[in-house]
């Protein structure tokens, strides 16, 4: 990615100042539906260079705090910078500098590939060459296609495609996987990262918890318009959940009464198993198997794991991902 | 300004290959003219039934034959009276034997039930007798009538009529469905979403929209002028630029009304019952197949400040040659549409959503 000269040639002090200086900052930013607060003084920083995810169940106002930072949607109060530019300000000016994929991307059905990138890439003063955007998307094949022919996995790489016409600093993503197959999904995750081999930014949401384990610099989690909190997913799950879960069938039986075993923290019963939480493995092990000897109950499916950001989202939203 | 041309090319390419849509906005205007040309037709020559004997080889019959007024169909006395009686033949013309004789008795026997169209036949077949028996006589003529057309009238067919009237109801549909349900279309299906986080300007991609119609609706102008006039003979006056301008004004008036309905509508299905309620009273009254003043005095009232029924009126005016822009009969029909343009617009404006 091209990089403005003054990046380069700062002195050491400038330097600094810009590696400070957030690629994306949500400030305070909120919008009201009637009653609803959708999104509420919502703050949110990105570093340059990341991939960032905001995660959050629907409804969260994930997407209304995206629409806002691409300047689709006016907000009622708060401030939107990308890199030092006010974004609700200057929309002309950002939107020079970020690409976006919405989660419906629609495109004339009668246009072909390359005339498509051709098209979004003549709104621009500067573009990227539309042949290699369609290598690099592995679109070479349906290039003289009309947009009509194309499947679901070959739309949302055109729509990429299109996001990232402009040569951007910053690249949304509105849900990029929804709807794929695994190994389109795994072509994404690859198309992504080179992103951020380059040097860009990119921010995205996600309705897969492996997709942002795999792919995420930082990630908030969101829920009723607010970040309840965010930070790297190691972080994150140090902070919620330090310790390890040991699960049991639920069919054993385990209910509130167990939460006296020593070591164990919290018990969630979830539909596919009761995971026990605790900090200290052995110490809580040792209590489960003397309350299965009293009980007279058979510890089926019993397995220990590390805490996952599946799980990290369930604590904080209560919620899983998918609902 | 780049991007409106920008997107204004690739939106000509896309209603270029969209045939489906080419062909539906071409269809209609096309098929009312050719079956009420074919229609206007049949009255352009006097059928008449020929009784005459066998073996008779009558001048007369052989004059009337080569002149294109009259188209002769020899057959039987008996069905010759029936045809009359139907309709089917303007009048029958019975030769007697002795037709080498002079004076001969031609009778003609002629349907009464269209008192204008029998005394039509009589006049024409009588005028065209005293014509052959002035050129028999070898004398030549003591009066002589020297017609000509005052300027600016002329004998005008069904087609002539409905020609301008058919440009006006394709004005209508190609804005009023352009905008009305295809914008609505591309809002619903995220396309202006997308546009809006791109450097284009909202004015801009509605500036491109517009064009596009415009150019589609002043092709198809062409294209059913083009085809009415050199295959269907019809006589119109074809002063370009006034037409441009009355063209373009009506585009603009159902353009903003189509802006209304993408405004009000969520749905493209929703735009569909909207936007007939809108044009079918239109297309029926305002004087595209009948003249407005035809309709009961009352509803002619109403209809005269319909959208549609200014745009055929000045279009009518100008092809059929009776009018210039500057005529009062014209200037209340320019100013109908000004007036149509300036309030759909402002309410376009107050109800337009990008959402």
């Amino acid at each position: 990615m091209a990089l403005p000269d003054d990046r380069r040639t700062g002195t050491m002090a400038e330097m600094g100042e810009y590696m400070h200086q957030a690629a994306l900052r949500l400030e305070n930013l909120t919008k009201r539906y009637g009653a609803l607060l959708a999104v509420d003084h919502l703050n949110l920083e990105v570093p340059p260079g990341q991939i960032f995810s905001l995660l959050g169940p629907n409804g969260a106002g994930k997407t209304t705090t995206l629409e806002m930072t691409e300047g689709l949607r006016p907000p009622d109060e708060g401030h939107v910078y990308l890199g030092d530019v006010d974004v609700i300000r200057h929309p002309a000016v950002a939107r020079l500098r970020f690409g976006v994929q919405l989660q419906t991307s629609a495109f004339f059905e009668l246009l072909t590939v390359r005339e498509t990138l051709e098209l979004f890439g003549n709104l621009y003063p500067n573009a990227l060459d539309v042949s290699v955007l369609i290598t690099r998307m592995g679109l070479d094949e349906k290039a003289a296609a009309r947009v009509e022919a194309l499947s679901g996995g070959q739309r949302q790489r055109l729509a990429l495609g299109v996001a990232l016409v402009n040569d951007p600093e910053v690249v949304f993503l509105d849900e990029p996987s929804a709807g794929l197959d695994p190994q389109a999904r795994r072509n994404l995750w690859d198309v992504i990262l080179g992103l951020k081999a380059e040097g860009r930014t990119v921010v995205l949401t996600t309705h897969y918890m492996d997709e942002a384990e795999v792919l995420s610099d930082g990630l908030a989690i969101m829920d009723h318009g607010r970040v309840l909190d965010a930070g790297t997913p190691r972080e994150l799950i140090a902070r919620h959940l330090p310790g390890a879960m040991i699960e049991v069938d639920p069919a054993v039986g385990i209910g509130s009464e167990a939460t006296g075993i020593p070591g164990v923290t919290s018990i969630e019963r979830r539909e596919e198993a009761t995971v026990l939480v605790t900090e200290r493995l052995e110490e809580a092990l040792v209590g489960l198997v003397a309350w299965a000897g009293r009980e007279r109950r058979e510890l089926r499916g019993l397995r220990t794991r590390s805490a996952t950001l599946e799980d990290v989202f369930l604590k904080l939203t209560g919620r899983s991902l998918r609902e | 300004m780049k991007g409106i041309w920008t997107l204004f090319s690739a939106l000509i390419r896309v209603t270029v290959r969209n045939r489906q849509g080419l062909f539906w906005t071409l269809f209609f205007p096309v098929v009312l003219m050719v079956v009420f040309s074919f229609l206007g037709n049949s009255t352009s020559h006097i059928n008449i039934a020929l009784v005459e004997p066998r073996g008779t080889e009558s001048p007369v019959v052989t004059i009337l034959q080569k002149s294109p007024g009259f188209a002769l169909h020899p057959m039987s006395r008996a069905r010759a009276l029936a045809e009359v009686r139907a309709g089917q033949m303007d009048a029958a013309l019975f030769v007697p034997k002795s037709a080498t004789t002079a004076p001969t008795t031609l009778t003609l026997r002629y349907n009464n039930a269209n008192i204008i169209a029998g005394q039509e036949t009589v006049g024409s077949v009588t005028a065209f007798i005293a014509q052959i028996n002035v050129a028999l006589s070898g004398r030549p003529p003591a009066y002589r009538v020297a017609a000509a057309p005052m300027a600016r009238s002329r004998a005008s067919t069904y087609l002539d009529f409905l020609l301008p009237g058919v440009l006006a109801l394709m004005v209508m549909q190609n804005s009023l469905f352009g905008i009305g349900s295809g914008l609505t279309r591309w809002k619903e299906k995220g396309i202006l979403r997308r546009f809006r986080v791109t450097p284009l300007k909202p004015v801009e991609f509605l500036g491109a929209t517009v064009l596009n119609y415009i150019a589609v609706g002043l092709a198809t102008s062409a294209i059913i002028i083009g085809l009415a006039t050199a295959l269907l003979h019809a006589t119109v006056v074809l002063p370009l630029l006034a037409l441009l301008l009355v063209l373009l004004l009506g585009m603009a008036c159902f353009l903003a009304i189509g802006f209304i309905v993408a405004g009000v509508a969520k749905t493209q299905e929703a735009t569909i019952p909207i936007v007939n309620l809108i044009s079918f009273p239109m297309m029926f009254l305002s004087g595209i197949f009948f003249p407005v003043s035809s309709l009961p005095k009352t509803l002619a009232h109403i209809v005269h400040y319909f959208p549609l029924t200014y745009v055929a009126g000045a279009l009518r005016g100008l092809m059929s040659g009776q009018l210039t822009l500057a005529a009062p009969a014209m200037r209340t029909d320019l100013l109908g549409m000004v007036a149509w343009v300036a309030i759909a617009g402002f309410v376009a404006a107050r109800v337009w959503r990008w959402e």
